[in-house]
């Protein structure tokens, strides 16, 4: 029953439309009174999180219940939660983005800030369910007075160093990703404040400061298609180290359960449905704050059906392939497990803890069958809800695994009762606070969906207007010359106009500058062949060997500490924090070779002199040919471009631009 | 941004949004905080390990101010003779009164330094010395076993017998602990050796060492580094 597709984007959009739809949301807020509402909760809900973590510093981990056996339950369950959805929705988001997915622009924004914030709340956990919080570094490698190495065979170190490496790259994803939807908000910022300059507005100070803001937080992005270039491969990149990063962390925090011995745990299905799960929950709730953005800021002209449907299948998928794992499970220990496996599996389905197994099978088996039914798949209330409910479904499968394996181990001595307490809870009530919170400060202030993503879904030449071409301002005349610079309304005219300069490229420096990322530019310019790809690959392969000798050197010669008969070379276990250690640097190679390759932060070039240029991050295309100091070849660029034929490269304006 | 989208300023004489300086102090707060994310923690590894923090080589005033290098260095009175549980017990021993008497109720007997001995000695009193060398109280530490395996006081203590007035010589920080437990016998002595404060490793310690760690029987390495040797 293959179909046309649903269009991905409302047939009026223009590239204009887009970005004024969406930077609207951040610079005029038009949900006031209800984002309000929301974020006195989400703030309230943080203030329990900050009384709760006060009692636990003050009085121990003693508070949660947990005791002598059950030593792991609400605060792992929702560490593995949260890591959980943040791994889930970096892989949704890596994936379309590595896929070329044209469609994706407004999941992947919404992706990546859900990995970005649940890694936040998830990144706290470990922390404060230490016994001594403040000790928690003494879980990285540092330069210690004590002459010891942290033991590198254990999956607790190497969840301390995935966690840290997964901050970096989510947050390095998602600010890459907002880096030109940046410059769009600061250029329609700066539009308004100039504006309000000019109307002698009360709030003019205000409107030029927040475009500072935004303008700071963009490191001076110009939309040249030299930063469009690296920008695209660094965001690449960075999506694929993410994808294979999130691999390591679900292997970290599935192996430290699979890698003992007890029933429930010690399988190898363990790390499948570990990712699976997450996977599944990293949609639900991507899924949810879709529609909720959605509905709310009235953004249904972008973010389509078609991206509902998207979900929901692969929601789908996902359930069904939970639903494997389960029957699995089933299968293979009423078959073929141990009487310790099948009674651990029977109390999961009757014992003390049975909601936690029911709810998790109702939540993630059940819910995505929904949509087998077309009509489910594109309701926004059905998409959302099942989403929450896998979300839940989640959460209450990493209680049932956690718990009813602890609290029956093989002696009966060690066995121990553990019923969920109410500090447990408002740990993750809180930390479910700091989430929301930092959700609706992200949808207040940035573009909740890709401005760059969903343009390049607009049929190019739509935002023709036709303007009649016109000489450039001549009160600049007696300033030194920078350069020359035209405007065009499409890409392939931009591209036409350099072609047609290209002879001059030895004394005069051309570029051209975009909303979008311009392919054809970039080979008038011959530059298609930069790549960053050699920086990632020497920072991650050098990171992880670098790491990966550290493991070595400290396991079997600085600190040979043997325990438990493992070998010296214990060499396969230092591969995980390895590959996660070596996400991290190359994802630092990746963003420092974007800023250095596109000679940026540069807050104030010669280029934002060109007249009109706040468009270059709207709906026009620009070319600047820098000019030598002495200012030769001013009327040879100059007529080269005049004498370009209309819709072949003939500016709609040109202009002599000052240093 | 509600309005026609027309009367946006067209940009023509759009001032910067930035003036050219903004540029050099934006780079230099970038890289004041990168340099800062590799600065702060080699300087809080250099303030951890710093005499201001560690006490090496801080002599605190006492009640007196008592001169190892005068009593053992130049008068040349054994260690033993004061800490006299040092190759019995895990504590060697702080002297009491009574021993300072020995000599003091002979010699210098009217010093005014000498007060504070006296003092305490009609009053019953012990003299409240500040305490160089601690270690926590999950450490257990025995000085009986150091000194008769070879193990001098010197080793942890420097040369006391120089101090004019005490002070700490080592912080015993784990990491000193176990450079040693790592390698015993790179500090092992003859028994003669073991109250000797100027001893340094003779130049054909590399032989002699594994020979003495036999004789006393020390099992270095793996057995001295366990965890429950020191933390029981």
């Amino acid at each position: 029953m293959i179909r046309e597709a649903a269009p991905a984007i409302r047939p009026r959009e223009d590239m204009r439309s887009v970005g004024e739809a969406v930077s609207a949301i951040a610079l005029t807020h038009p949900a006031g009174r209800r984002w309000w509402i929301a974020f006195a909760g989400a703030t309230a809900l943080l203030g329990l999180f900050a009384f709760t973590l006060a009692y636990l510093l003050y009085e121990g981990v003693g508070i949660w219940d947990n005791n002598n056996a059950v030593v792991w339950a609400l605060d792992i369950a929702s560490y593995d939660w949260w890591i959980g959805v943040a791994c889930g929705s970096l892989l949704v988001s890596g994936i379309l983005l590595l896929l070329g997915a044209e469609w994706r622009g407004p999941v992947n924004r919404i992706a990546e800030t859900v990995a970005l914030l649940a890694t936040a709340a998830a990144g706290l956990y470990p922390i404060i369910h230490l016994g001594r919080p403040w000790f928690f570094y003494w879980n990285l490698p540092y330069p210690n007075t004590f002459g010891l190495w942290p033991q590198f065979r254990s999956p607790l170190l190497w969840d301390a160093i995935d966690i840290v490496s997964f901050l970096v790259v989510t947050l390095s994803l998602w600010y890459i990703g907002l880096l030109p939807d940046l410059a769009c908000l600061r250029d329609r910022a700066h539009a308004e404040a100039a504006r309000q300059t000019e109307a002698v507005a009360p709030t003019r100070r205000i409107a030029q400061f927040r475009a500072q803001a935004y303008g700071v937080a963009s490191s001076g992005w110009r939309g040249s298609a030299a930063h469009w270039q690296i920008w695209g491969q660094a965001y690449r990149i960075v999506a694929l180290l993410g994808v294979l990063l999130v691999v390591s962390v679900q292997t970290g925090a599935s192996v430290m359960l699979a890698g003992s011995v007890m029933p429930g745990w010690h399988g190898t299905l363990m790390p499948v449905s570990f990712l699976i799960h997450a996977v599944l929950s990293g949609v639900g709730v991507t899924a949810a704050l879709v529609v909720l953005v959605r509905g709310v800021y009235a953004l249904d002209g972008l973010v389509t059906d078609r991206h509902l449907d998207a979900l929901a299948r692969l929601m789908l998928c996902l359930g069904c392939a939970s639903a494997y794992c389960y029957g699995a499970e089933f299968f293979d220990t009423l078959l073929n497990g141990d009487s310790g496996g099948r009674a651990v599996l029977v109390r999961r389905m009757e014992g003390g803890h049975a909601l936690a197994f029911w709810m998790a099978v109702l939540g993630l088996v059940l819910p995505p069958q929904l949509f087998w039914s077309g009509r489910a798949r594109r309701s926004p209330l059905a998409l959302a809800a099942a989403g929450l409910l896998v979300a839940v479904g989640a959460y209450a499968d990493h209680m049932m695994i956690l718990v009813v394996t602890l609290t029956q181990d093989f002696l009966p001595s060690s066995r121990l009762p553990y019923s969920v307490d109410l500090w447990g809870v408002a740990t993750f009530v809180g930390s479910v606070g700091l989430f929301l919170t930092l959700v609706l400060l992200f949808v207040r202030y940035l573009p909740p969906v890709s401005i760059t993503a969903i343009r390049r879904l607009v049929p190019a030449g739509s935002s023709g207007e036709s303007a009649a071409p016109r000489r450039k301002d001549e009160a600049e005349r007696e300033a030194p010359l920078w350069g020359v610079a035209a405007t065009f309304p499409t890409e392939a005219e931009l591209a036409a106009a350099l072609q047609a300069l290209s002879p001059l490229r030895g004394r005069v420096r051309l570029d051209g500058y975009g909303p979008v990322p311009m392919p054809r530019t970039l080979r008038a310019l011959g530059l298609e062949g930069r790549s960053i790809l050699p920086y990632a690959l020497a920072g991650a392969l050098g990171g992880g060997a670098a790491f990966y000798g550290m493991c070595i050197y400290a396991t079997a010669y600085d600190y040979v500490f043997l325990i438990g008969g493992r070998p010296r070379f214990s060499w396969p276990s230092f591969v995980v924090p390895s590959v996660s250690f070596a996400m991290l640097t190359g994802c630092l190679a990746v963003h420092a070779a974007l800023l250095w390759l596109n000679r940026l932060p540069r807050l104030n070039h010669p280029a934002f002199n060109i007249p009109g240029f706040l468009r270059a991050s709207d709906d026009r295309f620009f070319l600047a040919a820098e000019l030598p100091e002495d200012g030769t070849d001013l009327a040879r660029v100059e007529r080269r471009l005049a004498g370009l034929p209309p819709g072949g490269g003939r500016p709609l304006a040109t202009a002599r631009i000052p240093r | 941004m509600n309005g026609n989208a027309d009367d946006r300023p067209s940009g023509f004489g759009t001032a910067q949004l930035f003036s050219p300086g903004a540029d050099a102090i934006y780079r230099l707060v970038l890289m004041t905080l990168a340099s800062c994310l590799v600065a702060l923690p080699v300087l809080a590894a250099g303030i951890v390990r710093s005499n201001y923090v560690t006490g090496v080589g801080i002599a605190p005033s006492q009640p007196l101010p008592f001169s190892h290098k005068h009593h053992a260095g130049e008068l040349g009175i054994d260690c033993r003779y004061c800490h006299t549980s040092v190759e019995k017990e895990a504590s060697a021993g702080i002297p009491p009164t009574h021993t300072c008497m020995t000599c003091h109720s002979q010699i210098w007997t009217g010093s005014d330094m000498l007060k504070p001995v006296r003092d305490s000695y009609t009053e019953d009193k012990p003299l409240v010395w500040k305490r160089l060398n601690k270690l926590p109280g999950y450490v257990y530490f025995n000085h009986s076993v150091h000194v008769t395996k070879g193990v001098g006081c010197s080793s942890c203590h420097g040369d006391v017998t120089s101090m004019q007035m005490t002070y700490r010589a080592n912080a015993f920080e784990m990491q000193f602990c176990l450079d040693c437990h790592r390698a015993p016998e790179k500090n092992l002595r003859p028994p003669a050796e073991i109250w000797n404060m100027e001893w340094k490793p003779p130049a054909d310690q590399a032989s002699l060492g594994p020979t003495l760690a036999a004789r006393y029987h020390v099992r270095g390495g793996e057995r001295l580094t366990e965890c429950g040797i020191c933390h029981r």
